[in-house]
């Protein structure tokens, strides 16, 4: 097959990007520890109040300045809907639904989680600056979706 | 008779490998290439800030 000197090119370019991408991936994967927010854990939804984690929702310090945050979302709501960490406060969100999709989102981090019921959700996210850091719901999930929110104070 | 004379015009020309000038073809892969990865360094630069 004839190919024009400029088509080898920008298909070497094409491929090579390609090579590099994948390798940002990795390297994001691997060394940085950045993963979808998601471990392929499993929860009954109709028990959620009764199985571990969930049974005893909210902040459990784990380590220095370092917290578990249990919460369940349910229409329309998040429990507990206000929690209070330290500044610099490494926080990992354990997350899951009662009924049905929920999203999961602190706006201005990259905490971004789609809340499926039956699944459980973990995302880690360090605090450095003080304020009020509000969690949303960005999945619809029914009439009472816009009031569907929860706060963090970082002080 | 148009017809016609489209059908031997195509029949007279012969089919020749000729080398295509594809400069122009180079300079816009190359320009959306480039713009496409200048947003994709933006937005990754915003997804590590906010990690």
């Amino acid at each position: 097959m004839h190919l024009h000197r400029f088509e080898k090119i920008w298909l070497m370019v094409g491929g090579a990007t390609l090579v590099l991408f994948l390798v940002v991936l990795s390297v994001n994967a691997y060394a940085m520890g950045m993963m979808p927010p998601s471990h392929m854990k499993m929860i009954d939804p109709n028990k959620v109040d009764e199985t571990a984690p969930f049974d005893n929702p909210g902040l459990h310090e784990t380590g220095e300045n370092e917290y578990d945050l249990v919460m369940s979302s349910m229409v329309f709501a998040f429990q507990p809907n206000q929690v209070e960490v330290p500044v610099g406060a490494k926080v990992k969100f354990i997350v899951t639904s009662k009924d049905v999709v929920h999203g999961f989102q602190i706006p201005k981090t990259n905490v971004n989680i789609m809340v499926l019921p039956g699944h459980i959700s973990e995302v880690t996210h360090t605090f450095d600056e003080p304020g009020t850091y509000l969690i949303i719901c960005n999945e619809y999930c029914g009439s009472g979706h816009q009031i569907m929110a929860a706060t963090i104070i970082v002080k | 008779m148009s017809e016609l004379s489209r059908q031997t015009k195509k029949e007279k020309k012969p089919h020749k490998e000729t080398e295509q000038n594809l400069k122009g073809t180079f300079a816009s892969v190359l320009l959306l290439g480039g713009f496409i990865l200048v947003t994709w360094l933006f937005v990754f630069k915003i997804f590590l800030d906010r990690a």
